[in-house]
């Protein structure tokens, strides 16, 4: 069932999302859709899933003009999404979820066994294994990811758009859904694939199609390209260096001490250290404690043992008021549910964790546009005012919007949990630069990231852990993606446990 | 679309319609009744309504506080009922308006200081922690009250309430007074904002360094003084109360504050908002009552009304996102 696309435009309000797009889609292939956030790739697979309507162009599926009204119009026509925010029942196991709506009942009774039967059946055929004896809610992102899909087959799917389907997975688990989606492509379905994640795209993709501006600049074969040619047609400028230059400190002098951290079963005997214009890198799997550990020095969750020293002295910290009164910033993994204030503005969001500095009986709103001010512009946040919802940000303004927060309170120690995360490429730049030039000026800076080439291109040290323990220090020349994969992957962890 | 987030700054004519829909439902109201009913747009009248919902007033402003916050508290009508049985009895024993007026605010005090407790700290759904804190209020008021009807001793304490200053009654007067406080709380302070984040992102406000749990107590502790002041504001006035005393009233509060568009979810919404909202319903009610509507039909118009405007709320949001 081949999908085309004709002049097909899209505005909201003031912007045009797409402008006159063309463009096929060839059955039973992986067509990649990318582009900085932004260039119509998500209004694209809405469109065509019928979560928006196009203002003016067609849509033609297998050569016939169609319209898609709505989700359900295009579910009739075969074609679904997978939006990057899954919406399963929390409560009920995988197969309730696939069946959801489409049950089968005798009268009002649901037939709970052909119900079992059917996604037994369901599975085996398309190979997409999930445990079904528990709530999905009990499942990680990536298996509740594939009970969409099996949704999406069990309501005969042709055609699925997955957006962004690999933001909030693990290495592991991104592995497993290519996997899946090759299988699928094998069976004949076509899935649309609108990512950020240019090396996925590069190793999964029939065909990539790259938009800027609400236009496409090309469509290609994987093989046709390379990782810069494709940030070149996206960004329309040269892809220079991925990263900033290193400028490593000389023997820095350590402002973050931790010794033997401890905490119930998420991390036990951490020590490490963070010195004044040092980039720290914290790797491993998702799930190997390094997200614990930082909140932990953070003060967002306790500690069991062990002591967290800054420039030379132990705190006590309970609250992440306390850090950020000590001088410690964090950036959070989600920014969108532990980060900001979606529906405040982007002055309010900054300010936030100073307002005591900020106000006496009343807030001091020209000392508090000031500081606003300033850090708006040191973090680099492209928006006509602070006065803007950070909701109607880019994924990569609302990131620097946090940076300017943390910027703010003139930090000594920088925690950043997975900084780039859902961000276009041109903010991923601008995010390296600022880190790297935090570090430049003396703050010590603990980065926390899935994406290896980060890890490998901006730290100065590199500390991998593996189920809750420190496995590996890598330093300078030692710092390679290999070192660091083997790192994570390697059994010494488990070994020592057993014996 | 740009890289630079850009967002149409031209006035919007239809979202000043949207944005302010229950200012201009209230107006059409307001315009409606002066035209069609002669008794409506008289000063005696007016002057009624003021002083009516001078107490759903005060108990709406930091009701409105509270739903901003993420919680909801319905124990505010116990509370309402509670704290003047015992400014009562504090009036009888020590004839003295302030002590008696502090009596009934220091109640509601301490009541929403359980409430707040019980909700940031343990961590229990706050409908359902001041469902059962008004059970408990409800209990205390018949013990403080021994079942009976307690009586102001002192007449000419109403005037706490009835004094005219500039033609409005003192109880209109500190009904604004309360609505400016916590109009100028939310709007200019930095517990305005702690709310506002608390409200809008909890995870988020906390390791922003919010203090969520005081944030939250201190909410529920407002909204209890408040009723307290209103309650016994109210039974000042009535000379009376009793514990089977009419608690509907935060009924009529929920109402008005989500009329006026405050948000249950919590995170948005306004003090102005509340005020619109009070008084929306106050001219429908009293234009039902100036021509002579049956009070059986006028229950059934208004909750027709409450739905019709949230409703009509609900769908201007929707088409926004």
């Amino acid at each position: 069932m081949d999908l085309e696309v004709r002049s097909v435009s899209k505005r909201f309000g003031a912007t045009i999302a797409l402008d006159n797009v063309n463009l096929k889609i060839a059955s039973g292939t992986i067509h990649s859709l990318i582009g900085e956030n932004g260039a119509g790739k998500s209004t694209l697979g809405k469109i065509l899933s019928g979560v928006y309507q196009l203002d003016s162009g067609e849509v033609e599926l297998a050569g016939q003009a169609v319209t898609i009204g709505s989700p359900r119009e295009a579910l009739s026509r075969g074609i679904t999404i997978i939006a990057q925010e899954l919406s399963l029942v929390p409560s009920r196991n995988a197969a309730d979820n696939v069946y959801l709506g489409i049950e089968d009942h005798a009268g009002p009774w649901v037939r709970r066994g052909v119900i079992k039967d059917r996604f037994e059946e369901l599975t085996n055929t398309s190979g997409i294994i999930v445990p079904n004896d528990r709530p999905v809610s009990a499942l990680s992102i990536g298996d509740q990811q594939k009970v969409e899909i099996l949704r999406a087959l069990a309501r005969n799917a042709e055609v699925i758009v997955m957006d962004e389907p690999t933001a909030r997975l693990s290495v592991e688990e991104t592995a497993v859904l290519k996997d899946v989606m090759r299988s699928l492509r094998n069976q004949g379905k076509t899935i649309i694939f609108v990512s950020h994640f240019l090396g996925d795209v590069l190793d999964v993709s029939d065909a990539i199609t790259i938009m800027r501006d609400g236009k496409i600049i090309r469509t290609s074969k994987p093989s046709d390209e390379t990782h810069d040619s494709l940030v070149e047609a996206m960004t329309g400028r040269k892809a220079g260096e991925a990263f900033p230059a290193k400028t490593p400190p000389n023997s820095p002098a350590p402002v973050l001490e931790v010794n033997g951290l401890t905490r119930g079963m998420q991390f036990a005997d951490i020590s490490f250290t963070v010195g004044a214009g040092e980039i720290v890198a914290l790797a491993g799997l998702v799930g190997s404690g390094r997200s614990e550990v930082a909140r932990a020095i953070y003060g967002a969750d306790p500690f069991d043992s062990g002591e967290v020293k800054l420039q030379g002295s132990v705190i006590k910290i309970s609250h992440p008021a306390t850090a950020i009164e000590n001088g410690i910033a964090m950036i959070p993994e989600s920014r969108k549910d532990q980060g900001l204030i979606l529906d405040r503005s982007i002055r309010e969001n900054i300010s936030l964790p100073y307002l005591k500095k900020l106000s006496q009986l009343l807030m001091k709103r020209r000392e508090e546009n000031s500081m606003v001010a300033e850090n708006f512009a040191a973090a680099g946040i492209r928006a006509l005012s602070s006065e803007m919802t950070v909701r109607s940000l880019s994924g990569g303004n609302q990131q620097k919007a946090l940076f300017a927060r943390s910027l703010a309170g003139h930090p000594t120690l920088f925690i950043a949990d997975e900084p780039t995360r859902g961000v276009d490429v041109g903010s991923k730049r601008a995010i390296y630069e600022l880190l790297a030039d935090l570090a430049r000026k003396g703050m010590a800076v603990l980065v926390i990231s899935s994406e290896l080439d980060e890890v490998v291109g901006l730290a100065h040290r590199v500390i991998v852990m593996q189920t809750g323990r420190i496995v590996a220090e890598l330093v300078g020349d030692q710092i390679s993606e290999s070192a660091v994969v083997s790192a994570a992957f390697s059994m010494k962890q488990r070994e020592g446990l057993a014996s | 679309m740009t890289v630079v987030d850009t967002a149409s700054r031209s006035i919007n004519v239809k979202s000043l319609l949207s944005k302010y829909a229950i200012v201009w439902v209230t107006l059409l109201v307001f315009i409606f009744l002066s035209a069609s009913t002669d008794a409506f747009l008289s000063a005696d009248n007016l002057r009624n309504i003021l002083d009516q919902q001078s107490v759903v007033l005060i108990v709406a402003a930091f009701t409105t506080i509270v739903l901003i916050s993420g919680g909801f508290d319905v124990s505010l009508g116990a509370i309402y009922i509670l704290a003047p049985l015992v400014a009562l009895r504090v009036q009888n024993n020590i004839n003295s308006a302030w002590l008696t007026l502090l009596a009934g605010i220091l109640v509601g005090l301490i009541a929403g200081l359980l409430n707040g407790v019980i909700v940031a700290y343990g961590r229990i759904n706050s409908f359902i922690a001041t469902l059962a804190t008004s059970f408990i209020f409800f209990g205390i008021a018949y013990l403080v009250s021994d079942g009976t009807i307690l009586r102001v001793t002192d007449i000419t304490m109403r005037e706490v309430v009835t004094t005219r200053i500039l033609g409005l009654t003192s109880a209109t007067w500190i009904a604004f007074v309360v609505v400016a406080i916590a109009w100028i709380m939310l709007d200019r302070t930095r517990f305005g904002r702690y709310i506002f984040s608390v409200g809008g992102n909890f995870e988020a406000a906390r390791l922003a360094g919010v203090r969520t749990n005081r944030v939250v107590v201190a909410a529920f502790v407002l909204a209890g003084a408040g009723a307290g002041l209103a309650g016994t504001l109210n039974s000042i006035r009535s000379v009376t109360a009793q514990a089977s005393d009419d608690f509907s009233i935060i009924f009529a509060v929920i109402a008005a504050v989500v009329v006026g568009g405050t948000s249950i979810a919590g995170g948005s919404g306004a003090i102005w908002r509340s005020v619109v909202g009070v008084f929306f319903i106050a001219f429908i009610v009293n234009g039902f009552n100036l021509n002579g509507v049956d009070p059986v039909y006028q229950r059934i118009i208004q909750g027709a009304v409450i739905l019709t405007a949230v409703g009509a709320d609900a769908w201007s949001r929707r088409d926004k996102s």
